[in-house]
């Protein structure tokens, strides 16, 4: 987060719609990330609700530079709500991804990625693409640490499987 | 991993939520993205053709996709609008004005969405008076432009 980014986070909550515009444009590519591997097909509509709540909510963030921070939770958290509501995100128990040796497998990350529910995709882009530890992903997402943790375990063992099948 | 873009109509979207007052009003018209966005950026007479709040502009300056526009609105105000033009993209302000517009290509035609009106000065608000109605009437006078005849 720059001075720059700070000044345009303070003149977007001053009233200057521009700066609203510019402040966008800086936080779109960084929401889409997050919302993309989570909310998969549905990642527009989950990047677009998580923005408006962003857009709606900017005057109450007191610290500008906190602005990236909020804005990932908001969207993970919108992310999960959009996959869990759209029904082509049908999640399935991480027991029925293919072994190892399955070529099913290497075919498709995509459909590994479908396969885990949306709660389990957050996981991953928090801690394997965002970097947090697990402790402050499963906080971030209100889900018990223990419960998520062999299983984010064995989804990351798929993943590395099929990249490198 | 999974790639998306968010086109010029979800973005009037989010940047209306963060406007209290400000109403989206959208819809598809039967012409093609080029010629619809071609009438929004002819900013000295296409534009004004069908929001009033664009009659009388003069383009005073353009620095890329900063645009700086004099207008005279619908109550006779003069305005001097400073904004971002992109294709699919027009988004403008003065100290008693906003209006933004955005297009992106749907099926065979163009979804639309406006939003604007007059600004509480030195706010992110508008006065929410009758901004859906101005809305409804500037697209009826697009899709008419557009659709001179039959085709």
């Amino acid at each position: 987060m720059t001075d720059a980014d700070e000044s345009l986070v303070r003149r977007a909550q001053g009233g200057d719609t521009l700066a609203m515009g510019a402040l966008l444009d800086a936080l779109t590519p960084y929401v889409t990330r997050i919302c993309g591997p989570i909310a998969l097909s549905a990642g527009p509509d989950a990047a677009q609700e998580a923005l408006i709540q962003v857009f709606r909510n900017l005057r109450r963030l007191r610290e500008p530079a906190a602005l990236y921070g909020w804005a990932r939770a908001i969207a993970v958290r919108e992310a999960v709500r959009v996959a869990t509501r759209d029904a082509r995100a049908a999640p399935a128990d991480l027991t029925e991804l293919p072994s190892r040796g399955d070529p099913l497998l290497g075919s498709d990350i995509r459909d590994v990625l479908r396969r885990l529910s949306p709660e389990h995709r957050a996981i991953l882009v928090l801690r394997d693409v965002e970097g947090l530890d697990e402790e402050s992903a499963a906080a971030l997402l209100a889900v018990p640490k223990g419960t998520v943790k062999s299983r984010l375990h064995r989804a990351r063992e798929s993943f590395r499987k099929a990249w490198s099948s | 991993m999974t790639e998306i873009d968010l086109d010029p109509v979800r973005r009037l979207r989010i940047l209306a939520a963060g406007v209290p007052g400000a109403a989206v009003t959208e819809r598809v018209v039967a012409a093609p993205f080029e010629e619809v966005w071609a009438l929004v950026a002819d900013f000295e007479d296409g534009f004004g053709r069908f929001e009033p709040d664009m009659r009388d502009v003069t383009v005073s300056k353009v620095d890329g996709e900063r645009v700086e526009l004099l207008a005279r609105s619908r109550f006779g105000m003069r305005a001097r609008l400073s904004g971002v033009h992109r294709p699919g993209w027009f988004w403008a302000q003065s100290r008693f004005l906003l209006i933004g517009v955005a297009a992106h290509p749907e099926g065979e035609g163009t979804r639309v969405a406006l939003t604007g009106g007059i600004r509480i000065p030195g706010r992110a608000a508008l006065v929410p008076f009758g901004v859906r109605r101005a809305a409804r009437g500037s697209l009826d006078r697009l899709e008419a432009l557009l659709s001179p005849g039959p085709r």
